[in-house]
């Protein structure tokens, strides 16, 4: 990723600014997403699942017919969101549009990672609105979450 | 663990199978569950279509860090908050701290869940169409509003269809917009 716009070293790590796309971003670009696991711990946290057993519990996840504690899918959309804020940059902050929909359950221990490739460029006055199809993957290569973003990038 | 082991509980499931725990650990864990599913009853049953309902909600720094840290993502942009300093006024490309762009979106669901007092345990979050319309300053307070606007059945599953919309309580501005749906047990 390029250099940061700013002498503050504790914004090293940062994504670019600008982000990665660009207008001139070819159609069929693919994105290089985030990869976590499903820690339990995290899962079943106070802010994320706590209120939820089935996000947590493998007792109360077994009754309701699931095989082990599911993330909630919140967190999915979130290292989905992730991936766009390395490439968008601040684009990704304003008039953007994030459509997804878990598609299978994610458990515990699994290991997500997320994907995206560009799919269409539309001109703006100022620049052009990217579509991105985003998805997520267990360590299986399944699917467990499928959508698009759209965002404006600036000519 | 390996990468490639994906967690599959087999034979009867433990309240520990996933994490270590002691007698009394596991003991106050089927407490705290039997008290939430002895007071739940399924979202479904609980929301009517035009049901609205809205909260505050104060985006604290600490707030933001906790969701930050909750799904690994350690982007400086959203740090107002940090161990060594406390409160700093943070830095992004719009020249201060940030609220990650879907954390509102996790926030909506505490908001739909005042339909249910107690929380209807045994629900998931299935869809969601999300309108990121303008960054939200760390610190800013903002108004959820939520309206149930469908519930359908679909392949035997029972889900209810909500429409948010997220607002600066202090300025007005409208920050997110977001359709989404709950599947019910």
């Amino acid at each position: 990723m390029h250099e940061p716009e700013t002498t503050n070293p504790r914004m090293r790590g940062a994504p670019p600014p600008g982000g990665l796309l660009t207008v001139d971003t070819p159609i069929g670009y693919e994105l290089v997403g985030v990869k976590k696991r499903a820690v339990i711990q995290l899962m079943g946290s106070r802010l994320w699942g706590r209120f939820n057993p089935n996000h947590w519990d493998p007792v109360y996840a077994a009754r309701t017919g699931l095989r082990a504690p599911i993330q909630t899918g919140e967190m999915t959309s979130a290292y989905i969101a992730e991936m766009c804020v390395n490439y968008f940059g601040r684009n990704f902050f304003r008039n953007a549009r994030f459509h997804c929909k878990y598609i299978a359950s994610t458990f515990a221990n699994d290991v997500i990672t997320t994907h995206g490739v560009v799919r269409d460029k539309t001109p703006t006055p100022t620049g052009a609105r990217l579509r991105v199809e985003v998805w997520a993957t267990n360590q299986s290569g399944e699917k467990t979450t499928v959508g698009w973003v759209e965002a404006d990038v600036p000519a | 663990m390996s990468e490639n082991t994906a967690m599959k509980l087999t034979g009867e499931p433990r309240t520990d199978e996933l994490r270590p725990m002691t007698e009394i650990q596991v003991r106050q864990a089927r407490e705290f569950v039997e008290g939430l599913d002895s007071a739940s009853e399924p979202y479904w049953d609980m929301v009517n279509v035009g049901d609205e309902l809205a909260r505050e909600l104060h985006i604290t720094p600490e707030l933001v860090i906790l969701y930050a840290d909750g799904v690994e993502d350690f982007n400086p942009w959203y740090e107002a908050w940090r161990m060594d300093e406390w409160h700093v006024p943070g830095e992004s490309p719009f020249g201060y701290a940030i609220v990650p762009p879907m954390l509102l979106s996790h926030f909506v669901l505490s908001v739909q869940f005042d339909h249910t007092k107690p929380f209807s345990v045994g629900s998931i979050h299935t869809y969601h169409d999300t309108h990121i319309l303008e960054p939200v300053p760390v610190g800013a307070t903002v108004r959820i509003h939520v309206r149930a606007i469908d519930k359908f059945v679909r392949r035997e599953r029972r889900y209810v269809r909500h429409e948010v919309t997220v607002t600066d309580v202090a300025t007005g501005t409208c920050y997110f917009r977001e359709t989404r749906d709950i599947l019910s047990r």
